[in-house]
């Protein structure tokens, strides 16, 4: 090295232990949440003094906007408020609450998904029903009847957090259940399709006679997406939904008793599994539907090979989309609940009543806790609904004849570059309070969303019109058994329900996951013969690590969570 | 004469292979990167199709257009520039300077203080207690958290040492008898010695710094003026992880707006073309045919 | 100093060792100087921390403070070793550590040892450039990359197999279990040789070009100057950089066995990393996780004071 650098260098390691010293004490003030707190606020005036406040969200935003959208720059000017969103990059949402809770230091509004214990625990959450009391009226309109959900336990009526999902929320159309490409089905014109028996038919048939694709490639029957996580939207779920059991999580509730077992334990799933083995068996389903990524399954998909998937479509969305700008629309798929027998419905719509899960809460480390509320019931009120949902009037729909009707092109970009959308509109940025879900209307009778029946006919292809008007249908949810066809879980749904923050049947319930994605492949691709084999060793396995307990542990669950919600 | 031509004979075939080897070995570690850069100027939809190899099917710029839109890009560039250039000059002269008093098998404290240093390779607090400890230094967000807890290597202290040993005793005697105190010795003697190891270690360093990003997020997530140019690309870099709530329709969305895969490449040809435009002026250093003369005076 | 005689010697050391010592140390100033800062230094961010191993022997809540928790003594760690996954955890670890220490010690010197022998520089530096490329394209891609090239559905690997006659079907090489580790390592060595040679690289430019020169003339041919003289020159980088990463067999982390992984190679690709974290940190079982962590220090500190102490009993030098 030359002199010079080594003075240089040497330099800057003297700056450093300096540096070091002086900053030491100079950053104290940097640590604090940055941006003015409101000017002093006696109890609860309202000032429109700009403040910034922190929200931390356990599910990552990719489209966030900084408040730089239309949306967020209105919020801004009306409320004073500016959010900081923070998120989960590239670790585990698990992580950074506890960092959160280790250090006491926490943001003003929180979105914990399923951390919500910890804070709990910790004392981090305010308790928002004097709040909504006083300042709510908004929030309180919107959750009516449910209010009384929202209760955090039998032990503490607090209510630690508002729930973010749709109230009344109704499913317009359904975007699981089991999926057939276009071509399939006209060529075959159209069959019955209600059995798996159907589905392999219709499978097996067309892979006879066309087996291989036009460039030459082979076309595969059935493909999984079995080697990443979505290996329980592929294939453990659909279990449940083809033997009639609703999605509550890996367990069955008995509706009468309200006992739980894993959904595996029912000898009408081992069935379905069978049937899986028996596809495989026959070559019908892709040999590497437990070992391709994610990219590569979405590749497949997106070059056509893929006669039929068992997937929920916004996890194919990306491929399918690939495929339309192809205009390879026959090749798409029309979505159908299929289930073991005839006598079997599927359960995928059974009511819940309003699930009341993951949501947002006010910490006590808020600057202003009820302007928070305030921000929230605003959020929450016709005008705050109507704003993150549709925008902002003139820019982003025109008000016809009564009728609130979106421009084409805002439009097209919001289906075909959705990120953009967001980023720029900020529509989809701000479902930060209660709310409607789909399918209610407002006081000038437009819908709350912009998801709604005449939507969902615009965004079908000619393909997807032909074999619905096929089927005699208008919508692919046509072919599912009506909402009201079984009665509402008391329980809203299983999977809502948390564990108890570290205990053993949380434990118990790890080892079971892990198990299941050991065996469930394993007895999917074995011999016939061979299928009980594996799945009873399957559930010895579960047995071994202590599902009883935990299936009582979870029965107890749901039995609290009916009392605490009758009330 | 005979046996000099056999000699030649042998060396060539010798040469052929290596150099037949090498190319081979050249040709299956590029293939990746060519694969990345492909992707990186194809379209998004079209890569979902999956199927390109080393040239873009449907070439589009759009991906770094996206990237160079991003708002934090500048600021996180020059600040991981910054921390680059100060925690690896920082980095290589602390290591040095370590390596050198634990050459010294004469020094008193040699054997504890060595003993103390390896331990801490294999150990370590935890994430909340270090977390906790830099909080009570006020360090969070600040710069200098990026410097002060990463001044040190241990292991690149062994790798320079084990490189100091190698050097003949002599030199260092010779500067003894010259009345040269230990720091001279080192500054002036050992430090020109070293240029390969530390050239070396220079590079460890300073990808490592280029590429961090997870004490950014820890440290200096509310502080965009901290932020550091692998962070900003991390945060557009997310991919769906199994506790995502994938029943709500929001998180659905989500899910299905992943970051598609041109982008993911585009990020990872804008992070290491800097470090491959600088590696060369590390590389002459250390690849045995430039430093000749160098070694020996 | 001014030499003393050796009688002088032998009275100062028997009379007064203390002054001695402080004589050695005022003699030795610079280094301490150069040296005691760091010390701190790492006791300040290395060694302060550890307090957080307390949380193992409790039953750590975040909402008290360290000193306010549960004492549960060894309980966590009762609970570790009568988890019959936690030892098939552990021996996924250790197979795949061990493959990759051997191969990450044998592969990257080869490479810089040939790499050495070119002469052509523009190719040399070429090579040596493109050959570490791998390491900073990202487990993620080199994940998809490998899966794709293995896969049965059109990899290239199977294709080559089948056209040199080699094998009649696809082979389905990452639902093997057994190939597994296999496929890790050859990954890893493929991503990372170039890296791992530069550091061998360094070493081999610093050894005397003299020893060469000599050779020759004594009539060496190109491996024997390999042997007795370039291999030799790098021992000492090279024996300190294995007795090290001997400690490290155990924390190996888990991208990239989670990465190349999938649900049918699962009993071999899950390691101890992953298994801390699905088990601990993300079920908020803080003081389990803390446990494990003490159990991955404890092993490798004596993994790698033994490795060293055995190194110590044969060559009488001590890497550390």
């Amino acid at each position: 090295m030359k002199r010079k650098t080594q003075m240089l260098f040497s330099l800057m390691l003297a700056l450093v232990f300096v540096f070091v010293t002086a900053c030491g004490s100079n950053n104290n003030s940097n640590s604090n949440t940055g941006g003015t707190p409101s000017a002093t606020d006696a109890a609860g005036e309202e000032t429109h003094a700009p403040m910034t406040i922190r929200l931390a969200s356990g599910d990552v935003n990719t489209s966030w906007d900084d408040m730089q959208s239309d949306i967020g720059k209105f919020l801004q000017e009306k409320t004073g408020i500016t959010i900081k969103e923070e998120f989960p990059i590239g670790g585990s949402d698990a992580e950074m609450f506890a960092l959160m809770v280790a250090s006491d230091e926490y943001p003003d509004l929180v979105m914990p998904k399923g951390n919500v214990g910890k804070l709990v625990d910790a004392g981090a959450l305010l308790d928002l029903r004097p709040l909504i009391e006083e300042h709510g009226p908004n929030l309180k309109k919107v959750y009516g009847d449910y209010l009384n959900r929202l209760k955090w336990s039998a032990e503490d009526d607090s209510i630690y957090v508002l729930p973010l999902d749709g109230v009344d929320h109704k499913y317009f159309d359904a975007g699981g259940g089991f999926q057939l490409q276009h071509q399939v089905l006209e060529e075959l014109g159209y069959p019955e399709m209600k059995t798996v028996q159907d589905f392999e038919n219709a499978i097996k048939t067309y892979l006879e006679k066309n087996p291989k694709t036009e460039d030459g490639q082979p076309r595969l029957g059935l493909s999984l997406n079995g080697g990443e996580w979505q290996i329980l939207i592929s294939v453990t779920n659909p279990a449940f939904y083809a033997t009639g059991a609703p999605d509550d999580g890996e367990f069955y509730v008995n509706q009468d008793t309200l006992e739980a077992v894993m959904h595996y334990q029912r000898p009408e799933e081992r069935e379905y599994f069978r049937w899986l083995n028996h596809m495989n068996d026959i070559g019908l389903l892709d040999k590497e539907s437990f070992i391709q990524k994610y990219d590569q399954y979405k590749s497949k998909i997106a070059s056509g090979r893929v006669l039929a998937l068992i997937d929920q479509d916004w996890d194919y969305a990306e491929a399918e989309n690939s495929l339309k700008a192809q205009s390879r629309f026959g090749e798409t798929y029309a979505n159908f609940p299929i289930t073991l027998n005839s006598s079997i419905q599927d359960h995928s719509f059974q009511g819940t009543g309003y699930l009341a899960s993951y949501g947002i809460g006010i910490t006590k480390d808020a600057q202003d806790p009820v302007r928070l509320i305030k921000l929230l019931d605003y959020l929450a009120s016709e005008e705050g609904q109507v704003l993150v949902n549709w925008g902002i009037e003139g820019k982003h729909y025109n008000v016809v004849d009564g009728v609130r009707v979106i421009p084409e092109d805002v439009q097209n970009m919001k289906t075909n570059d959705n990120n953009t959308f967001k980023k720029t509109t900020g529509i989809g940025n701000y479902f930060m309070s209660a709310r409607y879900g789909d399918g209610v209307k407002d006081s000038t009778g437009n819908y709350y969303t912009t998801n709604f029946p005449e939507q969902i006919q615009a965004q079908y292809t000619e393909a997807d019109k032909k074999t619905l008007a096929a089927y005699g249908v208008s919508t692919y949810k046509d072919f599912w058994p009506a909402d009201d066809a079984f009665p509402e879980r008391k329980y809203g749904a299983a999977w809502t329900l948390p564990f108890e923050t570290g205990s053993q049947a949380n434990v118990i319930f790890q080892k079971t996951q892990d198990i299941m994605k050991k065996r469930i492949p394993e007895a999917i691709l074995t011999s016939p013969d061979n299928f009980d084999n594996v799945y009873d060793a399957f559930l010895k396995d579960l047995d071994d690590a202590g599902v009883d307990k935990l299936n009582a542990e979870f029965t107890k669950m749901v039995q609290d969570r009916v009392e605490l919600w009758s009330e | 004469m005979a046996g000099l031509k056999k000699r030649s004979m042998s060396d060539k075939a010798f040469d052929t292979s290596v150099y037949v080897l090498m190319a081979i070995v050249g040709i299956v570690t590029l293939y990746p990167f060519l694969n990345v850069l492909a992707i990186s100027f194809n379209n998004s939809i079209d890569t979902v199709r999956g199927g390109i190899t080393i040239f873009p099917r449907e070439f589009t710029l759009d991906n770094y257009i996206k990237i160079f839109e991003f708002e934090g890009l500048m600021t996180g560039f020059k600040n991981s520039v910054l921390r680059t250039v100060l925690g690896t000059g920082i980095g290589v002269l602390a290591a040095s300077m370590m390596a050198y008093t634990l050459s010294r098998t004469d020094f008193q404290a040699r054997r504890w203080m060595s003993v103390i240093f390896a331990a801490t390779m294999y150990f370590s607090g935890g994430l909340i207690p270090t977390y906790m400890l830099i909080r009570k230094l006020d360090l969070i967000s600040t710069f200098w958290v990026y410097i002060i807890p990463a001044i040190l290597s241990v292991w690149n202290v062994f790798v320079v040492r084990s490189y100091i040993d190698g050097l003949p005793i002599a030199l260092q005697e010779s500067g003894k008898i010259d009345g040269a105190n230990d720091w001279t010795i080192f500054w002036k003697i050992i430090l020109p010695l070293c240029q390969p190891v530390l050239a070396t270690i220079a590079l460890f360093i300073a990808v490592g710094h280029w590429n961090a990003w997870f004490d950014t997020y820890l440290y200096n997530s509310q502080r965009p003026e901290f932020t550091t140019l692998q962070y900003e690309l991390m945060k557009v870099l997310q991919s769906t992880q199994a506790s995502t709530n994938y029943r709500d329709p929001n998180s659905q969305q989500n899910i299905a707006a992943v970051s598609p895969e041109s982008i993911k490449m585009a990020i990872t040809i804008v992070v290491t073309v800097p470090i491959l435009v600088v590696y060369p002026f590390l590389q002459k250093y250390f690849v045995k045919g430039m430093t000749l003369g160098a070694v020996k005076s | 100093m001014k030499s003393l005689s050796t009688g002088d010697r032998a009275q100062e050391a028997t009379r007064k060792p203390k002054s001695r010592f402080w004589g050695k140390m005022l003699q030795q100033r610079y280094l301490y100087l150069m040296s005691l800062p760091f010390v701190i230094w790492i006791f300040v961010f290395s060694y302060m921390p550890i307090w957080g191993w307390l949380m193992a022997f409790q039953n750590y809540k975040p909402k008290f403070g360290i000193l306010n928790q549960k004492w549960v003594g060894f309980d966590q760690f009762i609970e570790l070793f009568s988890d019959d996954r936690f030892y098939l955890v552990l021996r996924n670890t250790l197979g795949m550590s061990i493959m990759g220490l051997i191969v990450s010690f044998t592969v990257p010197v080869a490479f810089a040892l040939l790499l050495n022998e070119i002469k052509g520089q523009f190719f040399k530096r070429s090579i040596q450039t493109i050959s570490y490329l791998p390491h900073f394209v990202s487990w993620v891609v080199v994940a998809g990359i490998v899966t794709k090239m293995l896969s049965a559905d059109g990899g290239a690997v199977n294709q080559l197999l089948m056209t040199l006659h080699l094998i009649d079907e696809p082979i389905q090489f990452m639902a093997k279990g057994e190939w597994f580790w296999s496929i890790v390592t050859a990954s890893d060595m493929w991503k990372e040789t170039g890296w791992n040679s530069i550091i061998f690289l360094a070493a081999m430019s610093g050894i005397d070009q003299e020893q060469y020169e000599a050779a020759t003339v004594d009539g060496a041919g190109r491996f024997r100057k390999m042997w007795h003289i370039t291999l030799p020159g790098i021992r000492t980088t090279f024996m300190v950089l294995f007795i090290l990463s001997i400690g490290h067999l155990i924390s190996i982390g888990f991208e990239k066995q989670f990465l190349l992984g999938n649900p049918l190679v699962i009993d071999y690709a899950e390691v101890l990393d992953l298994y801390a974290l699905n088990y601990g940190i993300n079920l908020s079982r803080y003081s389990y996780g803390t446990a494990i962590g003490i159990f991955n220090s404890v092993v490798s500190l004596i993994l790698v004071f033994s490795a060293n102490w055995i190194y110590k009993r044969v060559t009488k030098e001590s890497v550390i």
